[in-house]
C-alpha cells in the first residue's frame, strides 16, 4: 500500500487542530473546486485534498492514520497486522487496497469491529449532459450514452428519451448508474438535456418562435403565406394591417409536451423592404408616399411631447 | 447491452420523490431533509399519506447543494440558504432562455456573455 501525506496535501502541521484543518481545506477546496477552476488537473487535485480532509476531519480516522507514523509520500508500507483483523475480518492482504478505503472503514466504527465487507454501499450516481435536436425533443430519440464505470472502463447504454423534453429538462434513469455492493442499491443516471440551436425555430419551453418576413404590401393588405412547422409547411393567413412585431399564433404546432399536448408556434412578423428598387417600384412607392397620410411616428411624437 | 428497457423519469412536477429517496439522491439523512423543510428551503407537497413527498423538480438543486455541502463542509443552515439561491439562479436562467427565444434573428446582435473587455482606442 502506498503512503499518502494528508497533512502535506492540506498544508497543515501534524499537530494542527480541527479548526485549522477545516480552514485550510476550505481555502484549498475553493481554489481547486472543478466548478470554479477550469485547469485540467483541478479535479484530481481537488480529489486529493478532499481525501485528505475526509481522513483528518474524523477523529477516529485521524488517530488511525497517525498510527502509521510519518513516511515519505508514495512509500510502500504494510499497515499494522491488527488492522487486517479489523478491516477485512482477517482475510487477504492490503496490496490492492487504497489507504482512503481502509481509513474509511475506521470511520465507520473501528471499536465496533465493523468489517468493510458487511456494509451495504449504494452504487455511484452518474451525471451527464446531452444535446439533442429540436426534432428529437419533439419526437423522442434514442441515444447511446458513454459512461465510465468504477473500474475505469467504459460502457455504452442505449437510452430512449421520450417525446416532450424541453431545454434544460432533467431526466433520471433509475438503477442504471454504478452497481451497489453488499446489498446496496444501484446508482442512478441523471441526464441534463439541452437543445441544439435550430436554424428556423427558437424554443421557449414547449412553444416555438419563428421569424416571419413580410413585404410591406403583404403586411398592409393581408396575405396567405407558407410557413415552416415541425410537421411540414402550412398556409398561414396574415390579416390585413399586420404590424411588425405582431405574433401570429399557430395553435398546437410547437413541441410535444410529453403529456399528450403540444406547445404553440408563434410567427413573429417583421416587415422587410427591397434593398434596391426597380424604377417601377420606386414610382409606386413615391406615389404611395404622396397619397398616404399614414405617420408611423405619430404615437411616438405624442408620447415624447407629453 | 441490456435486455431491460431503461426506466426514464422526468425530474419535474410530473413526478414525486419520497423523503428517503431524496435523502439518498443528495447524500443526506432523512432528518437533514426534515431540517431543510423546517428552514423553509424545501417544501413537501400537500400530503396524502403520512409520508412526506416532494416534487421531483427539487432533485437537481438538492443534489447540487448536497455535493457543495460535502465539497466545502458546509453546515445545514448554509445549505438551506444555498438552495434558495440555486433555485433562484435556475429560475432566472429559465427566464433568460425564454427571453432569448423572443429575440428575432434579424435583431442587432445581443451581447449575451456580459460586459465586453474594455479597449483603449488608439490615440
Amino acid at each position: 500500500m502506498k503512503y499518502k501525506d494528508y497533512y502535506a496535501a492540506l498544508g497543515v502541521p501534524r499537530e494542527a487542530d480541527a479548526e485549522q484543518i477545516k480552514r485550510a481545506y476550505r481555502k484549498l477546496a475553493r481554489e481547486h473546486h472543478p466548478d470554479v477552476c477550469a485547469a485540467p488537473e483541478a479535479e484530481a487535485r481537488f480529489k486529493d485534498i478532499a481525501e485528505a480532509y475526509q481522513t483528518l476531519r474524523d477523529p477516529d480516522k485521524r488517530a488511525a492514520y497517525d498510527e502509521l507514523g510519518r513516511r515519505p509520500a508514495g512509500e510502500e508500507f504494510a499497515p499494522p497486522p491488527q488492522w487486517a483483523r479489523e478491516f477485512a475480518g482477517g482475510a487477504g492482504s492490503f496490496d490492492e487496497v487504497d489507504l482512503a478505503d481502509l481509513l474509511a472503514a475506521f470511520g465507520r466504527g473501528r471499536h465496533r469491529g465493523a468489517h468493510q465487507g458487511s456494509v451495504p454501499v449504494r452504487g455511484r450516481d452518474h451525471e451527464t449532459a446531452v444535446r439533442i435536436s429540436l426534432e428529437d425533443a419533439h419526437r423522442g430519440a434514442r441515444l447511446n450514452l458513454q459512461l465510465a464505470d468504477e473500474q475505469g472502463g467504459a460502457r455504452t447504454l442505449e437510452v430512449t428519451i421520450p417525446p416532450g423534453a424541453s431545454e434544460g429538462q432533467r431526466l433520471r434513469l433509475r438503477g442504471r448508474g454504478g452497481k451497489g455492493r453488499h446489498g446496496g442499491g444501484d446508482g442512478d443516471i441523471y441526464l441534463h438535456i439541452t437543445l441544439a440551436p435550430h436554424p428556423v425555430f427558437r424554443a421557449d419551453g414547449h412553444d416555438l418562435h419563428l421569424d416571419l418576413a413580410l413585404a410591406p404590401w403583404e403586411a398592409a393588405l393581408g396575405a396567405e403565406v407558407e410557413v415552416p412547422t415541425l410537421d411540414g409547411p402550412v398556409l398561414l393567413k396574415v390579416p390585413a394591417g399586420t404590424r411588425a412585431g405582431r405574433k401570429l399564433r399557430l395553435r398546437a404546432r410547437g413541441l410535444a409536451n410529453g403529456r399528450g399536448g403540444r406547445g404553440d408556434l408563434y410567427a413573429v412578423v417583421h416587415v422587410d423592404v427591397p434593398g434596391t428598387l426597380t424604377p417601377r417600384e420606386r414610382e409606386l412607392f413615391q406615389e404611395l408616399a404622396t397619397a398616404s397620410r399614414f405617420d408611423p411616428r405619430a404615437v411616438a411624437a405624442k408620447g415624447g411631447a407629453s | 447491452m441490456t435486455a431491460h428497457p431503461v426506466e426514464v423519469g422526468w425530474l419535474d412536477a410530473r413526478e414525486t420523490v419520497t423523503r428517503i429517496e431524496l435523502a439518498q439522491a443528495c447524500g443526506m439523512t432523512e432528518a437533514e431533509i426534515a431540517e431543510l423543510v423546517e428552514y423553509g428551503a424545501l417544501r413537501a407537497l400537500p400530503a396524502t399519506g403520512a409520508e412526506p413527498v416532494f416534487s421531483a423538480e427539487c432533485l437537481p438543486a438538492m443534489r447540487r447543494a448536497g455535493r457543495l455541502r460535502r465539497d466545502f463542509d458546509l453546515d445545514l443552515f448554509a445549505v438551506a440558504l444555498l438552495l434558495e439561491y440555486l433555485n433562484r439562479i435556475d429560475q432566472l436562467e429559465r427566464q433568460v432562455r425564454s427571453l432569448q427565444a423572443h429575440v428575432p434573428f434579424h435583431a442587432p446582435a445581443v451581447h449575451r456573455e456580459g460586459p465586453q473587455p474594455w479597449r483603449e482606442p488608439h490615440g
